[in-house]
Order: structure tokens, then C-alpha cells, then sequence
């Protein structure tokens, strides 16, 4: 059994860039660890002494300060990293190679590891924290020191991602360009939808006057909304089925090129 | 090639480098769950039943032992199904209460305790962990959804109660303060004011579990288990729903400017995909 050094198994031996590339989703992993840090510091050390009263000056200084930054920085992350996916698109989906669309398939993976770990922040640690915040400090104002970090910080970077990732499917990968995936869409739509549900819980509090029990019915809609990350089981399930055929496409090919076979 | 027919697995044919790549892949989906999952699980659970998990003095109480166990076997009846029919991986419930711990520590240390100075000993969350593990090895054993809705999702519910007692017991003890008799619990969280929950001193004199326990936390187990079999069957159902991969055409294909598909020169559109069952999804 013939062993070829070096192949390229689908026969592109120009395209030498590597199917699975971890430097931009580890910078955006670090970036994003940056940044958690930074609130739960920026918390830490100003949520006590600037945050109590949001007619004190420093209330203004310190937490509308973050909540001003976070209202220009992060649409323009948007506008940035959604216009970079379009405006970069593949014209050409149809006549890429199963090689080059395996390299897509994992950064699509990749992406959405990016978006896990920013859900993950948003909907595990800062969301219980507000708990701890709300039922202790009384809130006179939407923009307390949790809420500009959890609402106007955290949910915001996540649908960076989440958008991302579908713009990137869609625009990156025949199968998604031709049909769209309803797991990607409920997986992206239902964490994004919690965003406008902060309009629905802010005017609730403030109209209804309501005490800080978390289980609320006023708070379900996050439920709700929450539970469509389970759309994720649908869309990895997806995203391998289509691997599977690539990888298969890959092993057929090996073997007529004489590779050896992983055993 | 044919002389080793143990080179094709699920199917495949797989390439050295096709291997690999299926291994990177199963690691990078191994992270992505455990994240999605423990953000989700968390954020249903805090939303649910996360009032009565916060403060000890509020453990103990009827809504507690009652509606914990229904909360937190929705995510776990969910993904057993996914895990399950596609990967034969009897851990679902313990990846989906893994997670929801993990979320709950860190939150309560970072939180609670160090944000807002709560006592660790007044705010430590839930242990599910043993419920979880019964589920997941009861599926295991039955191979079926219906035996783990009913022995499972009982399971579940009786095993909470008791595997918190360890924790809980030294709260329950006896004081006496200005000639009233109260609990530890009861104490502690009359000592630690929550300025913005005045609603809870209402809901909590409610139940009948504050009169030391008895009779009423077992009624309530019993009653969550008959609840938790229901709940089971639907998010099982949920766990059918969401893991199936629906698409449909995508009528914004114009505004992508795509060059059309000529015929037969694609060679990865031509064919349809592998069809994801248990004999095939492998290692990928």
C-alpha cells in the first residue's frame, strides 16, 4: 500500500492555507475574556462607590460613562464585522472545492464557539450576578451598574457573533446560501430576541413597580428565548452531515491517490 | 486498502487528514456544548426556580423541594434525546447539571458573595448532580424514553431532597430569638437584608415546610416527581423539535449576487448528504 508524502487529498495543491485555522477565533477568544475582566473589575471597583445613586455625578461619570462608550463601541462592531462578511462574500459558491468548503465549515464551527463563549458570560455569570445586585441595591434607573454591563454590554457582543455566524454561513457556504438552515436562524434569533425583550422588562419594572423576585413572570421571556440554544443540537447535527460528505468525498479521493487510511 | 477493511468506519473512508479533522471537530463541539448548554440551563433555571435556590431561608421551603426538580429536568430530558438518538451518549442530564453548577459556584463566589456580600454559607446553590446522574444511568440501562420519563423523571425528584440534606441540615437547627423560635436559615436571612425583596418575607410564610420539615417535603418530592415525568415527555419532545434540521429556500439569494450554478460542475452539490443516524455519525 502506496503512502503519498504531502498530499493534498482533494488535489489543491495551490491551496496550501490550513482547513482548520484557530488565529482569529482564539484572538476574538481573548478579546472577549478581555473585555468579561474589565466589567467584572470595572464592577467591582466602582459599582459600590459610583453606583448607588444614579443622581450623584459620578453616577454619571463612571456608570453613563461605560454605558455611553458601550452605545457607540459596540454597533460600530457591528457595522464592522457584518459589513466585513458581506461586502468580502464568495460570488462564487458553486465551483469552490470540498477542501475549501471544509475550511469554511470549520470557521463557521469556530465562529460559534465565539458566540458561545460571549452567550455564555451574558446568559450564566452576569445574568445571576444582576440577581445579586437588584435584590440588594434598590434600582431608581434602567442603567444600573448590572444592567450597563449585562444588557448594554454583554447581550450586544453576543449577536455580534451570532449574526456573524450567520452571515457567514449563508454567505460563505453553498448549502446555507441555497437553503436556510432553521436551527442557525432559531439559534441566532432567540439569544438576539432577548435584546428587544430588555425594552419589554425595563418598562415593567418601571411601570409596574415590581420587587426583584427573578422568577417573575415579567422575566420569562429571557426563558423563552434562552431555550432556542437548543437549536444548537440541530445545527451541529447539520453542519456534520454535510462534513460527513465532504470528509467522505475526501477519504474516496485519498484512497484513489493511494494515501494510507487512518485505521 | 481492501485488505484492511477496519479502515472504514461508520461508512467512511477516512484519510489521515481526514481523521484529524474529525477529532478537531469533536473538540471544538465538545467545548461549544458544555458553554451553550451551561449558559442556557443557567439562564432557565435562575429565571424559574432561582429565587427559592438563592438565599438558604428560602431552601427548605415547599416551592423549593417542589419546583427545583421540575426546572432543572427540562434541559437535561432535552439534550438526552439529542445525545442519545444521534450519539448513544448516556451523559446528557449530567453535562446539562455540570454546567448549571459550574455557572451557579462561580456566580455565587464572584456575585453574591464577593459583589454584593452575601455569606457563602447563605447563598450555595442546589446540589442536582445525583438526580442527574440517576436519569442519565437509568436511560442507560432502559434504552427507552418512556421507562426514564417515569422511573427517571421520579428519580429525579425524591434524589433531590435528601442529597441536599447534608448542606442543609445545620440550618434547620432550632434558636431561640426575643422568645420566638426560628430556624438558622430563618436567622440568617432576617439578618442579611435584601433592601429590594420585601415580597419574599409574604411568599415564604406561605409554605408549610418551615415548620421543621416532615410530612409536607415528602408530599412535595412525591408531587414534583409526578410532575417531572410530565415535564420529561415534553421537553423530550422539545429535544425532537430542536434537534431536527429543517431548511428552506432561501428567497434572498439574489441580494447575494451568486454566479448560477452551472450543471455538474459542483462536485459537493451534486449529492445528497449522509443521512445523520447512529451508524453513521462515528467520530465526526
Amino acid at each position: 500500500m502506496a503512502t503519498v508524502a504531502n498530499a493534498t487529498p482533494l488535489g489543491r495543491p495551490s491551496d496550501d492555507r490550513k482547513i482548520v485555522n484557530f488565529k482569529i477565533p482564539a484572538i476574538a477568544t481573548v478579546g472577549l475574556l478581555a473585555i468579561m475582566v474589565f466589567y467584572r473589575t470595572f464592577q467591582r471597583m466602582f459599582a459600590w462607590t459610583a453606583g448607588l445613586d444614579s443622581t450623584d455625578p459620578v453616577f454619571d461619570t463612571y456608570w453613563m460613562g461605560l454605558l455611553k462608550a458601550e452605545l457607540v463601541l459596540i454597533p460600530l462592531l457591528w457595522v464592522g464585522v457584518w459589513s466585513y462578511i458581506w461586502f468580502t462574500r464568495d460570488k462564487n459558491l458553486y465551483s469552490i472545492t470540498p477542501r475549501e468548503e471544509l475550511r469554511r465549515y470549520f470557521n463557521l464551527v469556530l465562529f460559534i464557539f465565539v458566540y458561545a463563549v460571549a452567550v455564555w458570560f451574558a446568559a450564566s455569570f452576569f445574568a445571576e450576578q444582576d440577581a445579586s445586585w437588584h435584590q440588594t441595591v434598590v434600582r431608581d434607573t434602567s442603567f444600573t451598574p448590572s444592567h450597563v454591563v449585562l444588557f448594554y454590554g454583554t447581550m450586544p457582543l453576543y449577536v455580534t457573533f451570532g449574526v456573524g455566524s450567520l452571515l457567514y454561513a449563508t454567505t460563505r457556504l453553498p448549502k446555507y446560501a441555497d437553503n436556510i438552515s432553521i436551527p442557525l436562524v432559531l439559534a441566532v434569533a432567540g439569544p438576539f430576541m432577548i435584546l428587544p425583550n430588555l425594552g419589554f422588562n425595563e418598562w415593567g419594572h418601571a411601570f409596574w413597580m415590581m420587587e426583584e423576585v427573578f422568577t417573575a413572570p415579567l422575566h420569562w421571556g429571557f426563558v423563552v428565548m434562552g431555550w432556542t440554544v437548543l437549536a444548537l443540537g440541530g445545527l451541529l447535527l447539520q453542519i456534520a452531515q454535510h462534513m460527513i460528505t465532504l470528509l467522505r468525498q475526501m477519504g474516496e479521493l485519498a484512497e484513489s491517490e493511494g494515501e494510507v487510511i487512518a485505521g | 486498502m481492501r485488505d484492511n477493511p477496519g479502515q472504514t468506519i461508520y461508512g467512511i473512508k477516512w484519510s489521515k487528514e481526514g481523521a484529524k479533522l474529525s477529532r478537531t471537530f469533536d473538540i471544538i463541539v465538545a467545548v461549544i456544548l458544555l458553554l451553550a448548554v451551561a449558559g442556557a440551563t443557567h439562564l432557565h433555571f435562575m429565571l424559574l426556580a432561582g429565587d427559592w435556590d438563592f438565599w438558604v431561608d428560602w431552601k427548605d421551603r415547599e416551592f423549593w423541594v417542589t419546583l427545583t426538580p421540575i426546572v432543572a429536568i427540562m434541559f437535561p430530558a432535552a439534550l438526552q434525546y439529542m445525545f442519545w438518538k444521534y450519539f448513544r451518549l448516556p451523559i446528557a442530564a449530567t453535562l446539562a447539571i455540570v454546567g448549571l453548577m459550574i455557572g451557579e459556584w462561580l456566580n455565587r463566589y464572584y456575585g453574591f458573595h464577593l459583589w454584593s456580600y452575601f455569606p457563602m454559607s447563605m447563598v450555595w446553590p442546589a446540589m442536582l448532580l445525583p438526580s442527574a446522574l440517576a436519569l442519565d444511568a437509568i436511560l442507560l440501562l432502559t434504552g427507552n424514553f418512556l421507562l426514564t420519563a417515569i422511573f427517571g423523571g421520579m428519580a429525579f425528584s425524591l434524589l433531590f431532597y435528601p442529597s441536599n440534606w447534608f448542606m442543609l441540615a445545620p440550618y434547620r437547627l432550632p434558636v431561640q430569638i426575643m422568645d420566638y423560635l426560628a430556624s438558622v436559615g430563618d436567622v440568617m436571612g432576617y439578618s442579611f437584608t435584601r433592601t429590594a425583596t420585601p415580597e419574599y418575607l409574604r411568599m415564604i410564610e406561605r409554605g408549610t415546610l418551615r415548620t421543621f420539615g416532615g410530612h409536607s417535603a415528602t408530599v412535595s418530592a412525591f408531587f414534583s416527581g409526578f410532575v417531572c415525568i410530565l415535564t420529561y415527555m415534553v421537553w423530550w419532545g422539545f429535544g425532537v423539535l430542536f434537534s431536527r434540521v429543517i431548511t428552506v429556500p432561501n428567497t434572498f439569494k439574489k441580494l447575494l449576487g451568486l454566479v448560477p450554478k452551472a450543471a455538474g460542475t459542483s462536485t459537493q452539490q451534486g449529492g445528497k448528504d449522509t443521512k445523520l443516524t447512529t451508524s453513521t455519525v462515528g467520530g465526526v
